[in-house]
């Protein structure tokens, strides 16, 4: 026992960051009491990544802190990423965890046609190859993605931040939580449940990505404040239809919550000019609407927090239900 | 993109030229172009007398790439063709993508067709003006010193810049990353820099430097000291040598990574040009076919090139050394090598001490020492040397200095130069070569490169530079080139019949050695 608390004495959490999430980054650092690591990622003019590296991380547990996300970028980020994550390999890190908040490339698992390129399960193998030990994120897509590592990965979930949300910042009474797509119906169902409330579906025809032609309400949302629960907004489509769908069904409100708020495209267009009373999203990415029904929730905590817990090894599981505060 | 298939085209073959008639085996060859250089896909695919394979490529809006592969690949034989150039990550990650889907679409062997092989040369220095993250805006002049200047010829390097700008100090000494930072910024005179990638709606990027740091990636500033906003240049040196001074400060090399993940992404097989490390293939647990576009570039010399007999082969560096001296022996031509270097015993020692490097490399008959304005008394009545030319800079001397010297190594004057280099990147290398050349008395100077990237302003570099004719491979796109510099000044010779030949010889189980010698 003496000689492993004499381990854990010389081996701290060491806090790197990429360029995608700065203001997370800086969030966790600033939680956790533990100053980001001195790397610089740069571009090169020829558009290639380049790492400095500027401390030694040598046999400590290194977090890597970088987000999906970036209409131009995601790309950039992720080559950043997994640079980062073999220049601490080489290094001698002793543990490499990455701590991607928005998985990216995440809708891209599975086969959904044929010759489709199941590039979820790339990145993770591409992850794993760069030297990533340990993963954390936060709301897969599928959770299923958890399968295509070899590694551990926590998936987190915002829940419990919807959760503390739902009641201190919505009217809970006369409200009803409304899944927009069949997929999503279980997040909702389970939310229904700590919350006892009645949940509706919202039923979906698609014919293209991205492209959503006939939405069917199942449930009843006559005067209700309607909850609108999904996992990520991305072009806004589904919310937005949604939401027209909800309203002409006589639905008092609608606020959408969502964990990641990517908001591409012309999403900020389709919101400005949607019924949306709402929209609340958490901050896995940075979000830029200037919008303002866009209000943000706070999850640097919980990441911090499974920070620590992973490094003094204690159980994650307490954060699947409880939003540090 | 997607290709669309041309009828006609087999048969403008079949009637222009006698081909092999398609055999069953050939059938089993798919190529897919990835949206980097669909020209040379184009091209590649005509040597190998197929058409390219549908592929759909694009993003979708939350800016991951797509791809959906149109033709069946079961149990087929899958090259890939992606240089490694425009925006290099998403044209990487489209690549690793493709190589995915058809390995998981059940393709028998998967190769990597990487005219352009990125990442295989980064700087390994943090902050060198060359390469470096700074960018700087296209300027309408350039003076191809080398930094520090070369005093040669009545001392044509005007004594303008500030002592500083010739001295820099080791990177990872004490305190040193500071004023090396500062020492570069001053030196390389940064304007306005130009984002590398300007859109709207950027993040606001965390924290904000001074202009000159503004631009591409910022980094992470460490110790919670975002918030504080930065204004001078020495700040952003603060960053990384304010607490731990003893740490050398390190440039992550990721050519095992990259050469991993084509690995990890199921690529069998990968085939290149041109690399810039021979070690590189090493990197891989896999084959890697590393062609030469030398066969090529000597035949462009031999027929091209008016009196080519008398030409000197130039290499830019000592690093390429290797590369130019191949072809000087195969064409039995002179050789001379620029050679740059640091020293930091300059000033100890008999200024002749620093004037031996020639060894057994040919030299000028005519001493032309005499001419150079060296700094320090040199006897101008010494024996022939290898023309080199130093300035330093530093009036402190007590502090540890390096001082850089160019020379010419070898003899150039009244000579055709041929400067060769595998790749050209922001230019500084071969403008600087350039005009030294002319100033050691070169009549002509030729720029013989495989790969060019020209990123930054380096295309306008090369336009006010003294070279007179730049010879590029067409691994990389070349239109914008041709077009900048103009026909006259830039010839792109063809290398898609080496890739289709290899192609076409891998495939059929050939061996592809003597595409090594002959070119194709």
């Amino acid at each position: 026992m003496d000689r492993s608390s004499e381990d854990m004495s010389t081996n701290s959490i060491k806090l790197l960051a990429g360029n995608s999430h700065p203001e997370l980054a800086e969030k966790i650092s600033t939680r956790l009491g533990i100053s980001l690591s001195k790397v610089g990622v740069y571009q090169y003019s020829n558009k290639e990544t380049s790492v400095t590296i500027g401390e030694s991380i040598r046999d400590e547990d290194v977090y890597i802190i970088q987000t999906g996300i970036g209409a131009q970028e995601i790309n950039d980020f992720l080559m950043e990423l997994l640079i980062l994550i073999h220049a601490c390999k080489t290094a001698s890190a002793r543990r490499i965890t990455a701590v991607i908040p928005n998985f990216p490339y995440a809708r891209q698992d599975k086969k959904d046609k044929s010759r489709a390129p199941i590039t979820a399960k790339l990145i993770a193998n591409l992850l794993q190859t760069a030297g990533c030990d340990h993963v954390i994120t936060m709301d897969l897509h599928a959770s299923q993605i958890q399968g295509f590592f070899h590694i551990p990965v926590d998936n987190l979930y915002a829940e419990p931040s919807v959760l503390n949300y739902i009641k201190t910042r919505t009217d809970l009474h006369n409200a009803i939580l409304v899944s927009p797509d069949a997929g999503g119906a279980k997040r909702v169902a389970s939310l229904a449940d700590k919350l006892d409330l009645n949940f509706a579906l919202i039923h979906k025809e698609r014919q293209k990505a991205n492209e959503v032609s006939r939405m069917l309400l199942v449930g009843d949302v006559t005067g209700k404040s309607c909850l609108l629960v999904d996992d990520m907004a991305d072009t806004c489509g589904t919310l937005v239809k949604a939401c027209d769908t909800l309203m002409s069904h006589g639905a008092k409100e609608v606020i959408a919550i969502v964990t990641h708020g990517i908001f591409s495209g012309d999403a900020r267009e389709k919101l400005k000019n949607s019924r949306l009373s709402r929209i609340v999203c958490t901050n896995t990415v940075p979000v830029e609407l200037d919008l303002a029904i866009v209000d943000q929730m706070d999850i640097s905590p919980t990441l911090a927090e499974a920070i620590r817990r992973l490094h003094n090894g204690e159980s994650v599981s307490y954060l699947f239900t409880h939003a540090p505060v | 993109m997607s290709f669309k298939v041309d009828l006609e085209y087999p048969f403008k073959r079949y009637h222009c030229k006698t081909q092999p008639t398609k055999s069953i085996v050939m059938s089993s060859i798919v190529i897919f172009g990835g949206e980097s250089h669909p020209e040379l896909v184009k091209k590649i695919c005509e040597n190998v007398n197929i058409h390219p394979s549908q592929v759909t490529l694009g993003k979708f809006s939350n800016g991951e790439t797509s791809i959906s592969v149109g033709d069946s690949v079961r149990e087929k034989d899958v090259y890939v063709i992606q240089s490694g150039c425009g925006q290099v990550n998403d044209t990487f990650m489209q690549l690793l993508i493709l190589i995915s889907a058809c390995k998981s679409a059940s393709a028998s062997r998967v190769t990597a067709v990487m005219p352009y092989f990125c990442y295989s040369r980064q700087p390994d220095t943090p902050y060198t003006v060359k390469g470096a993250p700074l960018i700087s805006k296209p300027r309408e002049t350039y003076t191809f010193e080398s930094n520090p200047g070369t005093p040669i010829n009545g001392g044509s390097s005007t004594k303008s810049n500030s002592s500083s700008s010739m001295t820099t100090q080791r990177p990872g000494a004490d305190s040193s990353f500071k004023s090396l930072n500062t020492t570069i910024r001053n030196t390389i005179d940064l304007q306005q820099p130009q984002p590398s990638r300007v859109q709207p709606g950027v993040r606001p990027v965390l924290p904000t430097l001074n202009n000159t740091m503004s631009l591409s990636r910022i980094p992470i500033i460490p110790g919670g000291k975002v918030q504080t906003p930065r204004t001078s240049n020495a700040d952003a040196g603060e960053l990384f040598n304010s607490q731990n001074a003893g740490y050398k400060l390190w440039v992550v090399q990721a050519g095992t990574l990259i050469a991993n993940l084509l690995t990890a992404s199921g690529a069998d097989h990968v085939i290149t040009m041109d690399l810039h490390d021979p070690q590189f293939p090493g990197f891989f647990n896999i084959p890697v076919d590393n062609l030469y576009c030398q066969p090529i570039q000597m035949n462009y010399i031999q027929h091209h090139i008016p009196d080519y007999q008398d030409a000197v082969i130039i290499s830019p560096d000592a690093g390429g050394a290797k590369r130019a001296t191949a072809i000087a022996d195969a064409l039995e031509l002179s050789f001379a090598l620029i050679h740059k270097e640091r020293r930091s015993q300059l000033l100890k020692g008999p200024p002749d001490a620093t004037l031996t490097s020639g060894g057994a490399l040919p030299v000028s008959p005519k001493p032309l020492v005499a001419t150079l304005n060296f700094p320090r008394n040199i006897n101008a009545s010494s024996p022939p040397k290898p023309q080199i030319s130093h300035r330093h800079g530093g009036d402190d001397v007590n502090q540890s200095k390096y001082i850089q010297t160019t020379m010419v190594v070898g003899d150039v004057r009244n000579k055709v130069c041929i400067i060769v280099d595998d790749l050209v990147d922001t230019s500084y290398t071969i403008t600087r070569a350039a005009k030294l050349l002319k100033d050691q008395g070169a009549t002509k100077v030729y720029a013989l490169i495989t790969h060019g990237i020209f990123s930054g302003d380096a295309l306008n570099r090369i336009n006010q530079s003294s070279i007179d004719k730049l010879i590029i491979s067409n691994t990389i796109p070349q239109d914008k080139t041709v077009q900048f510099l103009g026909k006259d000044r830039v010839d792109v010779i063809d290398v898609s019949r080496v890739f289709g030949e290899a192609i076409r010889r891998i495939h059929n189980g050939e061996s592809i050695s003597m595409l090594f010698e002959h070119g194709w």
